[in-house]
C-alpha cells in the first residue's frame, strides 16, 4: 500500500520536473525583461557572458531555454517508461510505444534498410525541435530562432551525412563530387549549402513567425489606439485589439510551422544521410571485403 | 539588458547546441527507446510463445484425432474380422451340424434298408421254408398220387430253381 | 551633411530590405504549383492522400528556402545593417 503511494509521488516529481523548467524560465522572463518599446525585434538577451578563449560565451536566453527544453524531455522520458507492463499497457505506456513506432516507421520509410538504428536520432531531433519551437506559445524565446542552435543541429547534420559517405572509403568519397567532372565546384558549394540551407531554413521559418506576431502585434496596439483611444483613462491606453486575433496566427505561426519545420528537418536529415551513403557500393564492396578474407 | 544581434554567430554557442542534440539523442535511446523495445519484445516473445503453445496445442490435437481415426479403423476391421470369424465359424459348425445330420440320416436309411433286407432275406427264407414245407407237402401229396421217379426228380429241381430265382 | 548621409544609408537599407523581399514571388508561385499538382493528384488517387500531402509539404518547405534567405537578408538590412553602415561611416569620418 505505502509502495503504491511512493509510486504516485514519484510520477509527481517527475511531471513536476517536466514542468518546473519551463515554469522556471518564464518566471525568469518575467522578472528580466525590460518593458518593450515599439518594434523591436532582436536576439536572445544576454543574461551573462563567460570568458573563452576564441570568442566569450554569452549565456542568453536561447542557451538557458533549450536548456529547459532537454531537462523537460528527459523527465517527460522518465515519466513515459514508468512502470511499464507486457499485459496491461497504461495510457502513457502506449503514448511512449507510439512515439517510438512512428519514429521507427519514419526512419523505415525514407531511410535505406542499412540506417533501421537511426529512430532515437530522429525522435531526438524531433522532440527538440518541436519543443523549442513551441516555446514561442508561451511567450518565451524559441531557441530555435537563433542562428546558432539550428547552426549546430546542422552541422551535426552534415557530419553525419561526411561520415557515411567516407564509408566507402575516401576514394570514393572524392570520386562522388566528380560525378560530371566540369562540376566538381558546383557540387563542393552544394555539399557545403546543405547544412547552411538546413540551419537558415529552420532559423528563418521560426523567425520570421516570431518578426511577424511582434510587427501584428505592435499594428493592433496602434489600431486599437486609434479605434479606441477616446475612452477614459485606463481603457483607452489598454490595446483591446490584442485579445484574440493574435492567438489564430499563433496557432499557424507558433504550433503549425513549428511542428512542420521539425518534420522537415528530420526529413531532410533522412533524406541527405540516406541519399548520401552509396548503399550499393557499400555492400559490393563489404562482401569483396569478406570473399577476399575467406580467401 | 544587452541582447545579440538578431544574427550572430559565436562557434561556443554552436558546440553547446550540438552536444545538446547529442546528449538528448544519447537520453531518448537509453530513457525511451530501451525500455520501450525491451516491452515490444517481451510482448513479441509472449504473443509467439501464445502462438507456439497454440500450435503445439493444434498439433497435439490432430495427433490425437488422427490416433483415433486409427483406432477408429482398426476397430472396425477387428469387428469385420470377428463378424467375419463368426460366420466362417458358424458356416463351419452349421455345415459340420448338418453333414453330421446328413451321415446320421443315411446310417439311419443305411441301416433301415439293411433292416429292411434282413426283413426281406428273412422273409424269402421263412417263404423258402415255407414253400420247402408246402413242396415237401405237396410233394408227399405228388408221392401218393405216384408219379414216375424221373418226373418227380424234374418236378421238384425245377420249382427249387424256381424258388432260387426268387430268392435273388 | 551627415545627417544626410546617415538618412541615406537608412533608405536603402530599408529599399534594399523591400527589394530583397520580391525574392517572395517565386516560391509563391512555385509552391502554388505544387500544391495545385498535389491537389490533382489526390483528385486523381484519393487513396494517396497521406503520402501526397507528406511529399508536398516536403517540397514546398524546400522551395521556400529562396524565400526565406531573402527574408533573413531583409531582417538583416533593417535590423542589423543600419548599425554596422552607420558605424563604418562614422570610423571613416573619424569620428
Amino acid at each position: 500500500m505505502s509502495f503504491k503511494k511512493f509510486d504516485k509521488f514519484i510520477d509527481f516529481i517527475l511531471l513536476t520536473l517536466a514542468i518546473a523548467p519551463i515554469v522556471f524560465i518564464i518566471i525568469l522572463q518575467v522578472l528580466t525583461k525590460p518593458e518593450s518599446t515599439g518594434i523591436t525585434v532582436e536576439g536572445a538577451r544576454i543574461y551573462f557572458t563567460i570568458p573563452m578563449p576564441i570568442q566569450p560565451l554569452p549565456i542568453t536566453e536561447a542557451q538557458v531555454n533549450s536548456l529547459a527544453v532537454l531537462i523537460t524531455i528527459f523527465s517527460l522520458c522518465l515519466y513515459l517508461t514508468r512502470n511499464m507492463s507486457v499485459k496491461k499497457p497504461t495510457k502513457r505506456q502506449h503514448l511512449a510505444e507510439w512515439i517510438v513506432e512512428k519514429c521507427d516507421g519514419l526512419v523505415k520509410n525514407n531511410m535505406d534498410p542499412y540506417f533501421k538504428n537511426f529512430g532515437p536520432f530522429i525522435a531526438s531531433i524531433l522532440g527538440l525541435s518541436a519543443f523549442s519551437s513551441l516555446l514561442s506559445l508561451f511567450g518565451l524565446f524559441p531557441p530555435t530562432s537563433d542562428i546558432n542552435i539550428v547552426g549546430g543541429w546542422a552541422i551535426l547534420v552534415f557530419i553525419l551525412i561526411t561520415y557515411y559517405k567516407f564509408k566507402c572509403g575516401p576514394i570514393h568519397y572524392a570520386k562522388s563530387f566528380c560525378d560530371p567532372p566540369l562540376l566538381t565546384p558546383l557540387n563542393i558549394i552544394s555539399e557545403i549549402a546543405t547544412p547552411i540551407s538546413m540551419a537558415f531554413r529552420h532559423y528563418g521559418n521560426i523567425l520570421s513567425g516570431s518578426v511577424i506576431s511582434v510587427l501584428l502585434a505592435t499594428g493592433l496596439a496602434g489600431l486599437s489606439n486609434l479605434l479606441l483611444g477616446w475612452l477614459p483613462g485606463f481603457l483607452g491606453d489598454f490595446p483591446f485589439l490584442r485579445i484574440g486575433i493574435p492567438a489564430v496566427l499563433s496557432i499557424y505561426f507558433d504550433v503549425f510551422s513549428g511542428a512542420l519545420q521539425a518534420f522537415i528537418f528530420a526529413m531532410l536529415t533522412m533524406m541527405y544521410v540516406s541519399g548520401g551513403f552509396p548503399a550499393e557500393d557499400f555492400v559490393a564492396r563489404r562482401s569483396r571485403l569478406s570473399k577476399a578474407n575467406k580467401k | 539588458m544587452q541582447t545579440l544581434d538578431i544574427i550572430s554567430v559565436n562557434i561556443w554557442h554552436i558546440v553547446i547546441s550540438l552536444a545538446n542534440l547529442v546528449l538528448l539523442f544519447l537520453i531518448i535511446k537509453r530513457f525511451l527507446y530501451k525500455p520501450v523495445k525491451k516491452v515490444l519484445a517481451q510482448r513479441q516473445a509472449e504473443i509467439d510463445k501464445n502462438y507456439e503453445n497454440a500450435r503445439q496445442a493444434e498439433q497435439g490435437a490432430l495427433n490425437e484425432k488422427l490416433r483415433w481415426e486409427e483406432k477408429m479403423s482398426t476397430a472396425k476391421k477387428t469387428a469385420d474380422d470377428m463378424i467375419a470369424n463368426a460366420a466362417s465359424t458358424a458356416q463351419l459348425r452349421g455345415d459340420r451340424i448338418i453333414s453330421d445330420a446328413k451321415t446320421k440320416a443315411e446310417g439311419i436309411v443305411r441301416r433301415a434298408e439293411e433292416a429292411a433286407k434282413l426283413e426281406i432275406k428273412n422273409a424269402h427264407a421263412e417263404i423258402k421254408k415255407e414253400l420247402v414245407e408246402v413242396s415237401s407237402e405237396l410233394a408227399e401229396k405228388l408221392i401218393k398220387r405216384e408219379l414216375s421217379r424221373e418226373d418227380h426228380q424234374g418236378f421238384i429241381d425245377s420249382f427249387i430253381d424256381g424258388l432260387g430265382d426268387g430268392d435273388e | 551633411m551627415l545627417e544626410i548621409a546617415v538618412g541615406i544609408i537608412l533608405g536603402c537599407c530599408a529599399l534594399g530590405a523591400g527589394a530583397a523581399m520580391i525574392a517572395g514571388i517565386g516560391p509563391g508561385i512555385g509552391e502554388g504549383n505544387a500544391v495545385a499538382k498535389a491537389c490533382e493528384a489526390i483528385g486523381r488517387q484519393p487513396e494517396c492522400k497521406g503520402s501526397v500531402t507528406s511529399t508536398m509539404l516536403m517540397g514546398c518547405a524546400i522551395a521556400e528556402t529562396t524565400g526565406l534567405y531573402a527574408l533573413v537578408i531583409a531582417i538583416l538590412l533593417i535590423f542589423v545593417a543600419p548599425n554596422l553602415f552607420v558605424n563604418i561611416l562614422l570610423k571613416t569620418i573619424g569620428k
